[in-house]
This record gives structure tokens, C-alpha cells and sequence, in this order.
């Protein structure tokens, strides 16, 4: 067998695989089962297209998933549904919120800007290391952390301190 | 319970909703069939870019006429031109919609001075993507009430138009979950008005012979110089191409050469899309009839 053929083969395996985790991951921007599938289909496309050209990644996993949050940022973007950057209404909205003894953070994290977010999503949900965060989003791991801090202290939650002893 | 350990629970609870999206059993499919497109839409684009240059070369005059008018009233308005051989479009309506599409264009050969062959061969074509597209008229009623996807996608290349001779290839792309790819080609002595077969090439049937035991060789070689490339060749695959069929997809080019064609599946796997390969003109020198077509 040829080395394309090998690469798109485990690419594939991969994808069914990793299927649940791409997923939810992917919901968890369009909030819509339809428009996810769509996104992941957009991404194996864009991904194909990279394995056509004989471009393979090193880390697949890293790669794919950077891959998938681009195009469902595309997808929010297209939609013109994106939540506008608003850090003061935020912090009002949270505030209230916090006051309420059931106060949900599931809720609370959509309002988030779209980056911070997926730095949370990452971090908490998949619980990914700094090391495969910084892969993903490309950035380096004390920016990540620095805006984890960030998230963490707009969502208000005091958690940051013993997070980040555990992946020291 | 100190604020940390509740703000934790938050966590886990926004985690455990995160966790409880339930993926569509459609994913599957939807990876699958991604993949499958991927290979369709990689194996068609040297088709394409051929197509284009063809286009160029030899002027295609491309019309589109409506289904609706009659096909007779359409042919009366085609110009033709002090006789010279032409090949013009007749486009079906195409149909797009979110979850079906079909392209269908059928060519249509005017100038030909056998008008009897020239006919018969428009009737073919025309009757083959009538039925092609009606077809898929009734698919699509399916689709469009039960889900899913279906496409269409015909249509032809000129691809030799020479003085003496017109090659035509007409292809035809289905998609309804996977997809496949057939390829039918007419080759024309414009000046006989005789359409040429592979066996009215030949005195016998050695050619069979001859031409499979060259294109065998040829492959493995090409495998052996090429990793990408992968033809079923060799003794341990699964069905390995063993001979042509006599009235293999051929064709003949402007220099002469033949040309034998193989459709997706027939001797290579699916992401080898058509398999075209020339066969070199002094391996079949001697069991040619005549010179006049292949030198």
C-alpha cells in the first residue's frame, strides 16, 4: 500500500474513533446538530485537501482539532450569530447571575468571547495539557494560561491556583 | 464546602452537560462519504483540466437550449457551417438544490457527411441521458422526501477533431452515497462517415492478446517507478486485470495513437479514477488492417 493511502487510512480510523469528542466539541459552538455535522464535514474536506497535497501532519490530533474550531468559528462568523465582545455587559450579566445559588456556568460560558471559551473547553472539558493546547491554538503556553486566568476571573470562579499546580 | 470545591462542582457540572451531547449516528456516514467525495473529486481533476485545454484548442461550441423546446426545433438553429464537422451542447435544465444536483449535457454532432451515422449517434446520446436524467428525476422525489443526497453529473470532452478523425468521450458521475464513474467513447472517420470499433482495427483477435500483455507489463512497471500509483496487476491481488475486453473503451488521438481506457474500478482502485493508457503503435504494427487510422 501506498503512503497516501496509508495516511488517508488512518486519518479515517482516527476520525471514527475520535467521533464523540469531535462532536461535542463542535456543538458546543453551533449549539446545533445539523450545522455541527456540517462543520466536521468542512473540516475532514479542508483536512483531505491538505493529505492531497501531500502535506501530513505530525501531530494529527492537534492538528484536526485546531482544523475543527477554525471552521466552526467560520461557521459562527457566516451565521453572524457570534456574541459582540462585551467585557462590561458581561461582567453585569455575570454578576447578576452569581447571585442565584444554581447559577450556570454552562450558560455563563457561552457568553464568553469565543477564544477564551475554547481555552476552557480545552482545559476543563477534554482536559488537555498547556503542551496540547499550545499545539492546537497556536499560541504559547503562557498566553494560554494567562487567558485561562482571564476566563476563570470573568466567569468568577476560584479555581485557577490549584489548576494550574497540577499541570506545572 | 470552601469556594473552591463549589466553583469545582460548577465545573463538573458544566462538564458533565458538556459530556452529555449525544453524537448523530449520522457521523459515520458523514466521514465516510466525505472520504468517498474527496477520492471522486481527486480522480476527476486531471478529467477536468484536459477537458479545459481541449475546450480551447478546438472551439466546443457550447449552446444552451432549452429542454422545453422541441429538440428537433433546437438542431434547426445550430448553424452549420459548409459542412465541417462540429460538436455542439445540448443542456438539460440543470437542477441544484441544497441536496441534489444534476448537470447533464449531451453532445451533438453536426456536419457530418454521413447523416445517417450522424443520426443515429445524436439519437444515442440523447436517449441515453433522457433515460440518465429521468432516472434521476425519480430518484430525487425519493431523496427529497426520505433525506439524503443524490447527484448527476454528465457530459462529454472532444478529444481528437482532426481532419480525418473525431474522438468523443461521454462520462457519467452518480452520487448517491458513493459514487461511480462510467466512460463511453465514439470515434468517427469524419471523412468515411464510419464509426470505428476496436475490432475493425484489428485482422484478428490477437490485438486481445497483444495489447493486454503490453498494458500489464506497463503497469507494474509504472508501480514499480511511482508508489502513488497502484494498478491490480500483480498475482496476489484479489482480481487481478488479466485481458481487455474486445470491445474495450478506446480511443484515438490526434497523432494517431491508440488509446485504451479503463473505468474507475475496472484495473485500479477507486482513487486511480479513468485509467488511460497509449499503447506504443509498433507492438501492434503487425496485426493492424490498414495504417490509415493508428501510425
Amino acid at each position: 500500500m501506498n503512503n497516501q493511502k496509508k495516511m488517508m487510512q488512518t486519518f479515517q480510523q482516527y476520525l471514527q474513533e475520535y467521533k464523540d469528542a469531535h462532536f461535542r466539541l463542535v456543538y458546543s459552538y453551533t449549539k446545533n446538530r445539523e450545522d455541527a455535522l456540517d462543520v466536521i464535514q468542512t473540516s475532514i474536506e479542508k483536512a483531505l485537501k491538505a493529505y492531497q497535497h501531500k502535506k501530513y501532519p505530525e501531530h494529527l490530533n492537534s492538528w484536526f482539532y485546531r482544523v475543527l474550531i477554525n471552521t466552526a468559528l467560520d461557521h459562527l462568523k457566516s451565521r453572524k450569530n457570534i456574541i459582540p465582545y462585551d467585557a462590561e455587559l458581561m461582567e453585569q450579566t455575570l454578576i447578576t447571575h452569581d447571585t442565584y445559588a444554581d447559577f450556570d456556568l454552562k450558560h455563563a460560558l457561552d457568553q464568553l468571547p469565543t477564544e477564551l471559551k475554547t481555552i476552557i473547553t480545552l482545559k476543563y472539558f477534554e482536559e488537555m495539557t498547556f503542551t496540547g493546547m499550545s499545539q492546537i491554538l497556536g499560541e504559547n503556553e503562557n498566553t494560554i494560561k494567562t487567558k485561562l486566568y482571564k476566563a476563570l476571573k470573568w466567569l468568577k470562579l476560584d479555581m485557577e491556583a490549584k489548576q494550574y499546580e497540577r499541570n506545572r | 464546602m470552601n469556594e473552591t470545591d463549589k466553583d469545582k462542582e460548577k465545573m463538573d457540572t458544566a462538564k458533565l452537560a458538556y459530556e452529555a451531547v449525544k453524537t448523530p449516528e449520522q457521523l459515520s456516514a458523514v466521514i465516510e462519504n466525505t472520504f468517498k467525495k474527496e477520492q471522486k473529486r481527486v480522480a476527476r481533476q486531471p478529467y477536468i483540466r484536459s477537458f479545459q485545454a481541449v475546450a480551447a484548442l478546438f472551439m466546443v461550441f457550447v449552446l444552451s437550449i432549452n429542454l422545453n423546446q422541441s429538440f428537433a426545433v433546437a438542431m434547426g438553429e445550430i448553424p452549420i457551417l459548409n459542412h465541417i464537422v462540429k460538436v455542439f451542447s445540448f443542456r438539460f435544465d440543470p437542477i441544484e438544490t441544497e441536496q441534489v444536483h444534476a448537470n447533464v449535457e449531451v453532445p451533438v454532432i453536426t456536419g457530418l457527411s454521413n447523416e445517417t451515422l450522424q443520426a443515429t449517434l445524436n439519437e444515442k446520446y440523447l436517449e441515453e441521458n433522457k433515460k440518465l436524467f429521468e432516472a434521476f428525476k425519480e430518484e430525487m422525489k425519493f431523496i427529497e422526501s426520505e433525506g439524503g443526497h443524490l447527484g448527476v453529473d454528465s457530459g462529454y470532452e472532444v478529444l481528437t477533431d482532426t481532419e480525418q478523425l473525431l474522438s468523443i468521450a461521454r462520462y457519467e458521475v452518480n452520487t448517491v452515497g458513493s459514487s461511480s464513474t462510467t466512460m463511453k467513447y465514439d470515434t468517427i472517420d469524419k471523412q468515411e462517415g464510419i464509426l470505428i470499433t476496436l475490432p475493425s482495427l484489428f485482422k484478428d483477435e490477437s490485438y486481445i492478446e497483444v495489447i493486454s500483455k503490453y498494458l500489464i507489463e506497463e503497469m507494474r512497471a509504472i508501480m514499480n517507478e511511482d508508489e502513488m500509483k497502484v494498478y491490480w496487476v500483480l498475482e496476489d491481488d484479489f482480481a487481478p486485470f488479466e485481458q481487455i475486453k474486445p470491445d474495450q473503451n478506446f480511443y484515438i488521438t490526434a497523432e494517431n495513437k491508440l488509446v485504451m481506457s479503463f473505468d474507475k474500478y475496472e484495473v485500479a482502485p477507486g482513487y486511480m479514477g479513468i485509467v488511460t493508457m497509449e499503447i506504443p503503435t509498433e507492438i501492434i504494427l503487425d496485426i493492424l488492417v490498414s495504417d490509415t487510422y493508428i501510425k
